[in-house]
């Protein structure tokens, strides 16, 4: 394999543990645990000559077993190489709020989504999304966030056929 | 011959106007993904499956075809001009393509690429045409339990053979399978891992988890680590290439082809591996091999050859035995399983129709693709200078529509945001996407086949190891499980300083 590009070019000698590759690596562990304990509650089917935990059981155990594995590995030091998209600056400062804005606009508009319409639930996550995308001209924003909003909803209940909630905007629309 | 008969009965289906449109759809709305970065073909399948419940399958797949190719042909474009590789197997084009690009040859870079995967594409699917019935015949034959272990062939191959970190892909894989079982089992009637849900009775839209892990997932992910200034390289006018380009490229597009066909076509794990083995191979036959690394016009035709003659590659196990070997295969397998067809031998006897007029409909979408891509190139170019924070959220939108419209319930949101998430975290912690998405859309068809075989041998679970097919397969499956990680045990070993497990690049859209 060819090294790619942008890849880091050294390692450290003595790389020490990285928390959060740890964190990862038990926390995927525990959900095999976890599956496994699902996969106990399956009552046993009848008339079957492989009852439905046979399945579940593999995967649980398999799951715990790779887990495993991937702390060990993280203790001696392994850690994971973030992923380059396009888009993505490999040097840039990670930043979790953005990621956070993104999630509580989209969380907003799907609870809102149902009573006040299509259109304004996912104008807010529209909006969310280019806020954490550092865009702050708001009256732009409001008003792609409206009109894509809008030309999604005809576009996907007339021309395809698809139910979506009208909301507050009922009767207009 | 046979198999020229029934070609010419597809083409009469594929090159009926109504068809036809579709196709030019597919392969417009193809490229327009392929270019744009933060969506890809798989993820757009997923997003028009739900709408496309009201077409017949053929106009559906036709249109489903023209958007794998058509993303072949776009991505290309991207990485040429943006030098930021958006799929595995385009990391090659993005660094010898763009070097070209670089210094005012990005119209040749374009045009030996479009033609390029043109003729990858066509010879690509001429093989599919001839190969693909004869592979039907002998695999109408296979028993479940064989079947099962081809099922496992393809897991390890995809997840863990080829990539660069196993452990991690066995674990995307193993996600996957989880959240394949997750529902009522059909065969006892038991609920499993429902939580005590009854939205989760049905189990999960394997739709949700696709954009949760690709759409939500990438947005989260770029948000993270924004790129705010992008540079992108003008274009004017269309691609085009001079005399000696031609003279310099045909070569590489025809190895290119005969690489990449086989390893689409075998369950080998992608394009990557053809597309570095070409790039390779062209550095060593060329007469300048100095100008690899600088932009020579062999390392972008060749690599992007071979990239596209697997992506026809990948048809023939999808079309002849169900087993999809990329993400998109993957969701074309869902989507043929929501008409309520099971691709695989059987497919060509009972819905020949379809089958052919597919196959058919790949030809002329080449034929459009070209014809979209060399002239228009400029204004695909154009799609890349796009405000990302109005594309990014154009994307969340349209993510919120497909989700949305499958149930009308917030309940699916809900879900869609977990696994926008957890696709934040697989890129953060480099864990591949394809081998979940294949988890979740083989895994059942698996235990299906598992249980098929063992209740067909009484459980007795020795079944796996008289058969001989069987056990040779799952010989196989050995094999690729632990050859691998004893030669990257031996290379360590040679080489003390332990390299970096990973290319970080492991996140294609195909």
């Amino acid at each position: 394999m060819t090294q790619s590009p942008s890849a880091p070019p050294v390692t450290p000698a003595r790389p020490g543990i990285s928390p959060a590759d740890l964190a990862v690596a038990i926390g995927i562990t525990l959900v095999g645990v976890l599956l496994l304990l699902g996969t106990l509650k399956i009552p046993f089917g009848i008339n079957a000559v492989v009852g439905p935990r046979v399945f579940p059981l593999i995967v649980s155990i398999g799951t715990m077993a790779l887990g495993g594995l991937l702390t060990l590995n993280a203790l001696r030091g392994d850690r994971a190489e973030p992923g380059l998209e396009e888009d993505t600056d490999p040097d840039a400062p990670i930043n979790h709020v953005n990621p956070a804005v993104i999630m509580v606009g989209f969380l907003i508009g799907s609870f809102l989504l149902p009573s006040l319409g299509f259109v304004i639930g996912t104008a807010v996550m529209y909006f969310s999304v280019a806020y954490a995308f550092s865009e702050r001209r708001y009256g732009l924003m409001v008003g792609v966030a409206l009109i894509v909003a809008l030309i999604t909803y005809v576009l996907f209940t007339r021309g395809l056929g698809l139910t979506l909630p009208p909301g507050i905007l009922k009767g207009i629309l | 011959m046979d198999a020229l008969t029934s070609l010419f009965a597809g083409f009469e289906t594929a090159l009926h106007p109504m068809n036809l449109l579709y196709a030019l759809i597919g392969v417009t709305l193809g490229t327009l993904v392929g270019v744009l970065p933060g969506i890809g073909p798989a993820l757009t399948v997923a997003l028009l499956l739900p709408v496309t419940a009201k077409l017949p399958p053929v106009s559906a797949f036709i249109m489903f075809a023209g958007i794998y190719y058509g993303g072949m042909f776009g991505g290309s474009t991207t990485s040429i001009l943006l030098n930021t590789p958006g799929e595995s197997a385009s990391i090659i084009t993005a660094l010898e393509g763009n070097k070209m690009a670089r210094r005012g040859r990005a119209a040749a870079a374009l045009a030996t690429a479009a033609i390029g995967s043109f003729i990858a594409g066509t010879i690509g699917t001429m093989l599919l045409t001839f190969f693909a019935p004869a592979i039907a015949n002998i695999a109408v034959q296979i028993p479940p339990s064989a079947k099962f272990a081809m099922i496992m062939l393809a897991f390890v191959t995809i997840s863990a053979t080829f990539g660069n970190s196993p452990l991690r892909g066995l674990l995307s894989l193993f996600f996957g399978l989880s959240i394949g079982l997750i529902g009522t089992d059909l065969q006892s009637g038991q609920a499993r891992f429902t939580l005590g849900f009854p939205e989760l009775l049905d189990g999960i839209d394997f739709v949700t988890v696709v954009i949760g892990l690709f759409a939500i997932g990438e947005t989260l992910y770029v948000a993270s680590r924004y790129r705010k200034t992008q540079d992108v390289i003008k274009l004017e006018g269309g691609a085009t290439m001079k005399r000696d380009d031609w003279r310099r490229s045909w070569g590489p597009w025809l190895r290119g082809t005969a690489l990449g066909f086989p390893f689409g076509a075998l369950p080998a794990g992608g394009a990557e591996i053809p597309t570095f083995l070409s790039y390779t191979l062209e550095k060593r036959l060329s007469k300048h091999p100095e100008e690899f690394g600088k932009g020579a016009i062999e390392g972008v035709a060749g690599p992007e050859a071979a990239n596209n003659a697997s992506a026809a590659g990948v048809l023939v196990p999808l079309l002849t035995l169900g087993l999809p070997t990329s993400a998109t295969a993957a969701i074309l397998l869902a989507a043929f399983q929501q008409y309520g067809l099971q691709p695989g031998p059987l497919l060509f006897m009972t819905n020949g129709d379809l089958v052919w007029g597919l196959i058919a409909s790949l030809y002329i979408g080449n034929v459009m693709l070209l014809l979209l891509n060399l002239p228009l190139a400029g204004v695909w170019a154009r799609l890349l200078l796009i405000p990302r924070p109005y594309l990014y959220a154009g994307i969340l939108v349209f993510s919120t529509v497909g989700v949305y419209s499958l149930n009308n319930s917030v309940f699916d949101l809900v879900l869609l945001a977990i696994f926008g998430v957890i696709g934040y975290g697989m890129r953060r912690f480099d864990f591949p996407v394809t081998p979940a998405i294949i988890g979740v859309v083989l895994g059942p068809t698996a235990e299906s086949f598992f249980r098929t075989a063992l209740q067909q041998s009484n459980g007795d679970f020795s079944i796996f190891v008289r058969q001989p097919l069987t056990a040779f397969i799952l010989f196989i499956v050995l094999l690729a499980l632990v050859v691998p990680a004893i030669l990257r045990l031996r290379a360590r070993r040679a080489q003390p300083p332990i390299p970096p497990h990973t290319d970080a690049i492991m996140f294609d859209k195909e």
